[in-house]
């Protein structure tokens, strides 16, 4: 009986250690959808995010996360971050008159890759600090990689 | 008892408990856990003493918020949505389809609380930094329920309800649209 109620303290407790590691350093998750094609796949990719960017530094233009639904708190969405606070944004570049938007305190501008077929910060504004859960920087699956900042400089003409 | 018996009672005990440690932090993390409430956005249902030094202890519950469970009326946590850092306490007015009449820092007078959203509101109208003041808040930033008042034992027992009022016009299909709204 002792050894039953022994296996199962540990089971315990390793369950809840491994949920710690989750919610403090890193964890996976799938995530599917056309939002983010061109970098992650329509029909599904296992990517790991950190939480610790967001905690001692921050996060920036550029980086991949992974964020509560603003639309619903029970659904992930995995988007790019296009303006950190203080931002000047364009809300929806693909539209004819084009209005920009100064991201608020605490807030993050977040879009997806496809913008064709994204549900993101043009439908639900600016998305809270609070709500943004980690930043990707590895697929796990399919063919494994890592996911940094997707930024690149553009050449400028003057 | 020698200084070596020592030391190996302190490690038989580290053994026992180190273990344990991640237990804990999950059960305050995800069951219940203590807090005291700092401020007067709250008054009179928390804090009513004017004194700053009193401070009221209460119970969150994190189990209800992982499970999804928001009322109206309910007084919550949650993290501030200018300043992510920052944790605030609050009364859930409205959920998502409710119009709510607003109050003067807000800049319209009528606000339709869009999908995924609530209106929260302190109960102390003058002091409060609520919903007035930075629009619907994602309910994904809501982190625990407060069910008890623990500490002023003379207060003891289930945050206290606050009426409703008639500011707010809950939507169809919302489960106290036909008792409230009919009567208006």
């Amino acid at each position: 009986m002792s050894r039953y109620l022994r296996s199962t303290a540990l089971v315990v407790q390793v369950a809840c250690g491994i949920q710690l590691f989750n919610e403090n350093i890193a964890e996976f998750t799938w995530c599917f959808g056309p939002s983010m094609l061109p970098t992650l796949n329509m029909t599904g990719d296992i990517v790991a995010y950190e939480h610790l960017t967001q905690r001692f530094s921050k996060l920036d233009t550029g980086d991949l996360v992974v964020a509560v639904s603003p639309l619903d708190p029970s659904k992930l969405v995995c988007k790019r971050i296009i303006g950190v606070p203080g931002d000047k944004v364009c809300i929806n570049p693909v539209s004819l008159h084009r209005q920009y938007i100064t991201v608020p305190p605490g807030h993050y501008w977040l879009m997806g890759d496809n913008l064709n077929n994204s549900t993101d910060s043009r439908v639900y504004g600016p998305v809270s600090g609070g709500l943004i859960l980690g930043r990707v920087f590895a697929r796990l699956w399919p063919s494994p990689k890592w996911l940094g900042n997707g930024m690149e400089e553009i050449m400028e003409f003057v | 008892m020698s200084f070596t018996a020592f030391g190996t009672a302190t490690r038989q005990f580290l053994k026992l408990c180190l273990p344990w440690v991640p237990v804990g932090i999950y059960f305050v993390e995800h069951g219940y856990s203590l807090g005291t409430v700092h401020g007067r956005s709250m008054q009179p249902t928390l804090n009513p003493d004017s004194n700053m030094l009193r401070k009221d202890v209460v119970l969150f519950n994190h189990w209800a918020i992982d499970r999804f469970d928001y009322q109206i009326g309910d007084v919550v946590t949650l993290r501030h949505p200018d300043q992510p850092e920052k944790t605030i306490i609050k009364r859930i007015i409205a959920l998502e389809g409710d119009v709510v009449q607003t109050r003067p820092p807000y800049s319209e007078d009528y606000v339709r609380i869009p999908r995924g959203h609530c209106w929260i509101e302190g109960d102390e109208m003058f002091h409060s930094n609520d919903s007035n003041r930075f629009g619907p808040v994602p309910l994904g930033l809501i982190k625990a329920k407060v069910d008890y008042i623990l500490y002023p034992f003379d207060r003891f027992g289930k945050v206290p309800d606050k009426p409703r009022g008639n500011r707010i016009h809950y939507a169809p299909g919302h489960r106290l649209y036909n008792r409230l709204n009919d009567i208006e």
